[in-house]
């Protein structure tokens, strides 16, 4: 390729005075050597201003600590740091988001000896970083509200009957999870339906599923359709409409006045029970895999058992019984203990503290959500 | 899990010798120290670590309300040396980790020997007869530069950080990897550094101290370092020559000779 002549007549000084960027160079602790002519235009300042200035002090404070403790450190140690996003305070006492990139340059002994800094007007990046930013917090908002809409509506008393709740959130990330719960009367004062289920996925998509199922649930429920057979049309439900695959659930159907309870199970672990004068125990047959999980599964077997009055029965998601480094069975073992304890306690003191001790304890990978319904004395 | 991994923990040096930790400060880790630990390993039994969610630790193990106050890393430092069964412990502490080397030196004063405080800070907000040097605007500026910088962090990467003993090799490419946290980590740690008041535990201090400050750092001004000294019983109060908050890189020497004129007293 040929270059017309007088093309490149550029000279290093030219070069560097009106680099597309703000050029300077420093000493190591930051007082400025040199400067270009697009750093005086970028920040409003004089040259003459400019020298003996540290490179730290035209940042914001906020900008200054971040300097101190991340900036300054990486380029010691690193020799080089890249892509750091500050906001510069500009002579006017306005800020121009900035990118910088900076490297060490070291003597022949191998002795650092200034900073070279490049830094780049990032006004628009900023700003539409910060539109994501905004729509990722939306989302959660919107995700966490749905989730709040579609919870609302459980029943939490009722004549013979007190119900506690307890619904923690996993500690980290924005999105909200899949756990829900609902307690609804199947027939007024006399058979009460509760249910604890887990669906696959977390934010908005996850929230929009649970809200299907808990629909779909209650339609199946009212129409007369007993623990098993619900959970069957529940998974042909789910299969059906791609909505829910994978998803568990506990489903519990009491006779409050004569403490008969009918309940099944997807892929979910079992109800914990405690009455007046026992230990606690679980529930455990009318087990089936979660929903929609096997095409080849249809039958879905429930248990039954009878409860004294004032027995507790403690529905939950795996959340409060799974950690870290820690089998299973240990956390159902602890949550029998903890129930054992807990069995004088209210409904919601008995929800919230299963589910406290659970996240207040180190990590809590999971969201954590505990019903836990109480049965009245016996007329 | 042990604390050991939890805050992964490294020992160097004397087996046999006196214990001496060093804890890094807010921002990056237990590499902050790398030029100055090795001055001691002849004759100390050099610990290193990690606070939850820096460098090699376990991220996952982060838990939001333990971290949310000084408190809480300070249990983290009390249960490596339980673990490591560490007594008469010169305790290192840079930046924020000098005050939580009070606090830990203040629930178990059997376990230290002595505190050393790089570039310590009580307060960095200023309140009533007190500049600490910040406003609460300021560190919501600061909050702010964690949330536009993810140092190499992203949910791409995190896995990787994690702990992916599968692709080690991804590990020795990222880059800005001696500070790079989950932002939501490093988001806690500002808050319960930056907006902690410790002034009223100072004076509980049992063991001797000394208090390293720099000559004009931004993040503990001299009038800070001098009200730590002024507080601190006992206390001993060196002005480096050296500039900035990191003294333990920029002047090692300096640092390692403070330290050690201090330790042979």
């Amino acid at each position: 390729m040929s270059i017309p002549n007088g093309l490149l007549d550029e000279s290093a000084d030219d070069l560097f005075e009106t680099a597309p960027c703000g050029y300077l160079t420093t000493a190591l602790d930051g007082s400025i050597l040199r400067v270009n002519r697009t750093f005086e235009e970028l920040t409003g300042r004089k040259r003459a201003e400019l020298l003996g200035t540290r490179f730290q002090d035209l940042l914001t404070p906020g900008g200054r600590i971040y300097h101190e403790t991340h900036y300054a450190p990486l380029l010691r140690m690193q020799g080089s740091v890249r892509e750091i996003a500050i906001e510069i305070v500009r002579s006017d006492g306005s800020n121009v988001p900035a990118f910088v990139n900076a490297v060490v340059r070291h003597d022949n002994a191998g002795q650092p000896r200034v900073i070279r800094t490049t830094v780049f007007d990032a006004t628009d990046r900023r700003r539409y970083e910060q539109e994501l930013l905004k729509a990722r917090r939306r989302e959660h908002e919107v995700a966490l509200e749905l989730q709040r809409g579609l919870l609302a509506g459980a029943l939490r008393e009722g004549e013979g009957i007190e119900i506690g709740v307890a619904y923690r959130p996993a500690e980290r990330g924005l999105e909200v999870g899949g756990d829900w719960y609902d307690a609804f009367w199947l027939e007024e004062g006399e058979t009460l339906a509760i249910v604890v289920g887990d669906v696959v996925g977390r934010g908005l998509g996850a929230a929009a599923t649970m809200g299907q199922l808990r629909s779909a649930l209650r339609a199946l429920a009212s129409t007369g359709f007993e623990p098993g057979p619900l959970l069957e049309a529940l998974s042909e439900f789910a299969r059906r409409h791609s909505v829910g695959q994978m998803a568990t659930l506990a489903y519990a159907e009491l006779d409050v006045r004569l403490g008969c309870m009918r309940y099944a199970c997807a892929g979910h672990p079992p109800p914990a029970i405690v009455e007046p004068g026992g230990a606690a125990w679980f529930a455990s047959d009318g087990r089936s895999p979660p929903l929609d999980a096997y095409n080849f599964w249809s039958d879905r077997p429930e248990g039954a058992c009878q409860l004294s009055a004032e027995a507790i029965v403690v529905l939950y998601t795996d959340g409060l019984i799974e950690r870290r480094n820690r089998p299973v069975q240990a956390g159902l073992d602890e949550l029998l203990a903890k129930l054992d304890r807990l069995r004088d306690e209210a409904s919601d003191t008995v929800a919230s503290s299963l589910a406290n001790e659970a996240t207040g304890t180190t990590s809590q990978p999971d969201d954590v959500c505990v019903l836990a319904l109480r049965l009245g004395p016996r007329a | 899990m042990s604390a050991l991994e939890r805050n992964n923990v490294t020992v160097h040096g004397a087996p046999d010798g006196r214990p001496m930790m060093f804890a890094h400060g807010f921002g990056c880790d237990q590499s902050m120290w790398r030029f100055v630990w090795p001055a001691f390993s002849d004759e100390h039994r050099v610990v290193l670590f990690d606070y939850v969610g820096y460098g090699g630790s376990d991220a996952a193990a982060f838990d939001k309300h333990r971290y949310s106050s000084l408190a809480g890393y300070a249990s983290d430092v009390l249960e490596i040396c339980d673990v490591l069964d560490l007594d008469d412990v010169v305790f290192v502490g840079h930046s924020v980790s000098a005050m939580i080397g009070v606090l830990a030196a203040t629930a178990r004063p059997e376990r230290f020997a002595r505190l050393v405080l790089v570039g310590p800070s009580p307060r960095y907000l200023d309140d009533e007869g007190y500049v600490g040097g910040f406003t609460e605007e300021d560190i919501a500026g600061l909050l702010e530069s964690l949330e536009s910088n993810y140092l190499g962090w992203s949910s791409e990467v995190a896995p990787v950080i994690m702990g992916n003993p599968d692709r080690p090799e991804l590990g020795e490419e990222l880059t800005n990897s001696f500070c790079r946290t989950d932002p939501e980590i490093a988001a806690a740690f500002a808050r319960a550094t930056f907006l902690a008041d410790n002034r009223e535990d100072l004076e509980l201090v049992r063991v001797p101290s000394l208090v390293l400050q720099c000559s004009d750092d931004a993040i503990a001004p001299l009038a800070v370092g001098e009200y730590v000294h002024d507080r601190l019983p006992g206390s001993r109060f060196v002005l480096l020559s050296a500039t900035g908050h990191c003294p333990n890189l920029s002047a090692p020497h300096e640092t390692i000779a403070a330290i050690k004129e201090f330790l042979a007293e």
